[in-house]
């Protein structure tokens, strides 16, 4: 009942805030692993989850726990920024007032989640992914239970929900991406096996095109929903993935990064890769995300390097903030 | 006056640990104990500079209060540390909240609202989370979301808390301790249990404390020499690997056995200002060497997250115990990521390198991976920039993949088949430079003298010699000037050899088991270890000093005297003194005719 009211809320919120909200700005979250050196008890520079209220800031505010190691965050897009959450060493912290109080809603066995999923009709399902398998909230938190049957291996570090059924969910996961048709009761082996798969993205239109991002085998594509996959060749001369991007407005172009490729662009859904490093000193990516508000203005979240932003679709990058930063994750949210 | 009377304690306190700890009964027990305690929490008593350790010794004493207080709210200005803030900030709390003014008061509980810890990613980092938090949460009762800093209540924190600790608790008590056995982070468990035993209110907590702080000190005690650590360890650090006395378990062996030598670590200041006391039980088998032993004991592996079948495999350890010297072992393979420590000789000659060891110094980006959820390209430097011996190809510690060990009694057999290609390919040995000798026999022994203890070690493949220097610029500890005055010489001797398909055999003996060293040198002349040394085919037949015959081929076919020995049959305790089934949750604890039984399924102490 209090999901339902809370949906209720935040959905004419959203429709209040949409006349409003088209081209107006975007709001950029950045979560962020560590800064330069992370020792457990150490004197170590800030982490967890920075943001820019407007793509045109030039500077980072940083929201929730100060040194909590923040691999994931996801906001609920109808809610215009109220309800994030992060998934962080510490767990899954909530807020859903955008960011004046959080809660950590896992218990001690949640530990070192790595993504965090909310599901776009409804705030109160949460997916996370972590070392020690999925987990799953239905009531915001309140309760959390492992999902991770039918997995073979329970190191998992991406979920997508599907945006055509959100009965149906990937995973990335050490041996191969996995679909569920139940909402994670039960997870089955896609057509991809090969292990060590670190992200695995949809298409924002198709529901049926898939790509996965590999630690040692590059990219792959499948246009059935995962039954069969092929390998994207023309133009990767890397192997290791960590983000594959859409640009919302336009899926054909993508963007991918990973361990020592900078960023590859694709302008053709896939086929084809080229790399777009202008200005990008640092060659470690692992988050890559596009303002949907403005298709040219693309993120580059990187190893120990901070952030890159690019203002022409990738042709030129310069340094936009937080130096030093492993920064796992970015999104771009439209508001 | 105070300095004084530190220092007066000091020299008491040498006069009793140069000597080896001889047993003496409970009065005289708790009487030194409570000196030893008082020489610890002296040094912190008069302490200018604001520390934990500072407030709280204070707060213990009665006095200077508003100065422990000005301490306390200064600290908490900007409180850093996550669980290595938590424990120290609860403990001086814990003993401090009947006399601290009621801003102090306020000020502590306005840190656990406004600082968000980070919950690391390890069973020590966990384990002092939290314990902390449990008690933390009993402190502050009925507490809303909103007064704490990780927006849960009170109600919340203490069962979350709880749920981890008993969890903790059965895990260690059926399959075996994780971090097991580390010189360098025994404090980080035995401290968080001190407490709880002291403090929690709920019973079954305060209860299930003490029975945690028994069985980490019956393990302790059963696999010591003279404040030293002995055998395989999950963990320890540069230079304690090679300096034992260093570690910070050797601070408690002080403490609580009254051996090794005196400490000013700020970590013994919470235990002995606590009101927990080493049970006699332990407390005699920490101090009696008088007869020889073998312990054997099972432990877990570190959570697997990636490329392993199991999440907590078993790792098997073995250890031989005298009065002169230590030899213990792991199985080896990697156990623990970064400082395992798998085999090792320590023995109570000479300060302050007490030991030889030998390993093959690896490391891998996958060996990481496994332990660690970060992504495998990129974290060797990420370990390397906090960790920085992890890919130094002459490190002191390092789990490999390509080792293996094979121990029974005195006697070590390790082999190593190191695919080509990996890091590194050589193996090392470490010799102390203060060993009073040292003699590459023409037999292909080596054979070293320290004090009374004799260890001969038998290359199995060409190696090379390199000498190499302390440590230098270290400031002197309390208690190291005297030591200073015996070290002739620090530094070692490293054995390196470059086949990958290699091994040695290392026989220790002790003057009353051999007799001189001559002795022993002539014994092991006739004792030359047959071995083949081929890739996928490693293996070594050995007819040991005491005659029995170790057949072993690498990585896992051991036999002894022709019968084959199944590693997965050990126990999680078996030795003289203690005995623990796997799955048990029950340590048996036997001394002469005494014994002690801690029931983690009753929660209940049996003496």
């Amino acid at each position: 009942m209090k999901a339902t009211l809370l949906l209720l809320v935040l959905v004419l919120s959203c429709r209040l805030g949409t006349t409003e909200a088209l081209a107006q700005h975007s709001t950029v979250y950045a979560s962020v692993v560590s800064t330069k050196v992370f020792v457990v008890g150490g004197a170590n520079a800030e982490t967890g989850l920075f943001y820019q209220h407007s793509s045109d800031d030039t500077t980072w505010e940083h929201t929730g726990a100060n040194n909590i190691r923040a691999f994931g965050v996801a906001v609920f897009t109808p809610s215009r920024g109220q309800v994030i959450c992060i998934a962080s060493g510490n767990g899954i912290h909530r807020t859903t007032d955008a960011g004046k109080s959080w809660k950590i809603t896992t218990g001690w066995k949640i530990t070192e989640a790595l993504w965090v999923t909310i599901d776009p009709k409804d705030p109160a399902i949460i997916f996370c992914a972590t070392p020690y398998g999925v987990y799953r909230t239905t009531d915001g938190g309140a309760g959390w239970e492992e999902k991770s049957r039918g997995l073979k291996a329970k190191f998992t570090s991406s979920i997508v929900i599907d945006h055509a059924n959100s009965k149906i969910l990937y995973c990335s996961t050490e041996d191969g991406v996995y679909r569920s048709d139940d909402g994670a009761d039960m997870w089955k082996r896609t057509g991809l096996s090969v292990g060590g798969v670190r992200i695995v993205a949809q298409h924002p239109k198709d529901a049926s095109i898939l790509f996965a991002g590999t630690d040692d085998f590059g990219i792959y594509r499948t246009r059935n929903g995962g039954k069969y996959w092929e390998k994207c060749e023309a133009g990767l001369d890397q192997s290791t993935f960590y983000t594959i991007t859409f640009d919302p407005n336009n899926p054909q172009t993508m963007y991918a990064g990973g361990y020592v490729t900078g960023v590859y662009k694709s302008i053709d859904g896939g086929e084809s890769w080229r790399r777009v490093n202008e200005g990008l000193t640092t060659l470690n990516v692992h988050s890559i995300a596009v303002d949907p508000t403005n298709s040219n203005r693309v993120y580059a979240g990187t190893m120990w390097g901070g952030i890159y932003r690019s203002d022409d679709g990738g042709a030129t990058w310069h340094h936009a903030g937080l130096s030093g930063s492993q920064v796992w994750r970015i999104i771009v949210q439209p508001f | 006056m105070k300095r004084y009377f530190g220092y007066l304690f000091l020299m008491l306190g040498l006069a009793t640990s140069t000597a080896r700890a001889q047993a003496v009964n409970r009065e005289t027990y708790l009487r030194e104990f409570e000196r030893r305690a008082s020489f610890v929490t002296s040094i912190y008593d008069t302490m200018q500079a604001p520390g934990y350790a500072q407030i709280a010794v204070r707060y213990a004493y009665r006095h200077d209060i508003a100065q422990a207080d000005s301490m306390f709210i200064a600290l908490l200005e900007a409180p850093r540390g996550d669980m290595f803030w938590m424990i120290p900030v609860i403990g001086a709390y814990l003993h401090g909240k009947d006399k601290m003014s009621p801003a102090t008061a306020a000020t502590v509980r306005h840190a656990w609202k406004t600082y968000a810890p980070y919950r690391g990613d390890t069973e020590n980092h966990w384990c002092m989370y939290y314990s902390a938090l449990f008690l933390a949460a009993e402190q502050w009762p009925n507490l809303p979301a909103s007064e704490w800093y990780n927006g849960k209540s009170s109600h919340e924190n203490l069962q979350d808390a709880k749920g981890y600790l008993i969890h903790w608790m059965k895990i260690t008590t059926t399959i075996g301790q994780g971090e097991f056995d580390s010189p360098d982070y025994f404090p980080e468990y035995v401290i968080p249990m001190i407490l709880i035993s002291q403090y929690a209110q709920d019973p079954d907590m305060k209860l299930r404390g003490q029975m945690m702080a028994d069985y980490l000190f019956a393990d302790f005690a059963a696999e010591h020499l003279d404040g030293q650590y002995i055998g395989g360890f999950s963990r320890i650090y540069q230079p304690a690997v090679y300096e034992p006395l260093l570690s910070g378990a050797s601070a408690f062996a002080y403490l609580y056995f009254g051996t090794g030598k005196p400490t000013n670590s700020g970590w013994a200041v919470l235990p002995a200002l606590s009101d927990y006391r080493l049970p006699d039980i332990i407390y005699r088998i920490a101090v009696d060497r008088s007869m020889s032993y073998v312990e054997k004991e099972r432990k877990r592996v570190r959570n697997v997250i990636r490329y392993g079948k199991e999440m907590n495999p078993p790792v098997y350890k073995y250890s031989y115990i005298t009065k002169d010297y230590g030899l213990g072992s792991l199985q080896g393979g990697i156990l623990q990521p970064i400082q395992q420590h798998t085999w090792g000789v320590r023995y109570t000659y000479g300060r302050p390198y007490t030991t030889i060891f030998g390993l093959h110094p690896y490391w891998s980006g996958l060996e990481l991976g496994m332990f660690f959820p970060e992504e495998v390209k990129t974290l060797i430097a990420d370990v390397v920039a906090s960790k920085g011996t992890y890919n130094n190809p002459d490190k002191w510690t390092s789990s490999s993949p390509y080792e293996r060990t094979f121990q029974y009694k005195n006697t070590l057999i390790v082999l190593y088949d190191i695919a080509p290609g990996t890091t590194t390919e050589h193996i090392d040995g470490f010799f102390p430079r203060n060993l009073q000798e040292r003699i590459v026999d023409p037999s292909g022994w080596i054979l070293c003298k320290a004090g009374e203890t004799y260890v001969g070690w038998y290359p199995l493949q060409e190696y090379e010699w390199k000498e190499e220097p302390g440590e230098r610029g270290r400031p002197p500890s309390v208690g190291s000037q005297l030591d200073n005055e015996r070290i002739k010489e620090t530094g070692c001797w490293r054995l390196r050899s470059h086949q990958l398909q290699n091994g040695y055999v290392v026989e220790v003996r002790s003057k009353d088991e051999v007799g001189s060293f001559d002795q022993f040198c002539a014994q092991l002349r006739t004792h030359i270890p047959q071995s083949s040394l081929k890739p996928g085919n490693v293996s070594v037949q050995y007819r040991t000093l005491g005659g029995d015959t170790m057949a072993f081929t690498f990585p896992e076919n051991r036999t002894l005297n022709g019968r084959t020995i199944d590693l997965s049959e050990t126990k999680l305790f078996d030795g003289p003194y203690l005995h623990a089934e796997v799955g048990s949750e029950k340590l048996t604890i036997t001394y002469k005719n005494e014994r002690r039984i801690l029931d983690f399924k009753s929660v209940k102490i049996t003496q």
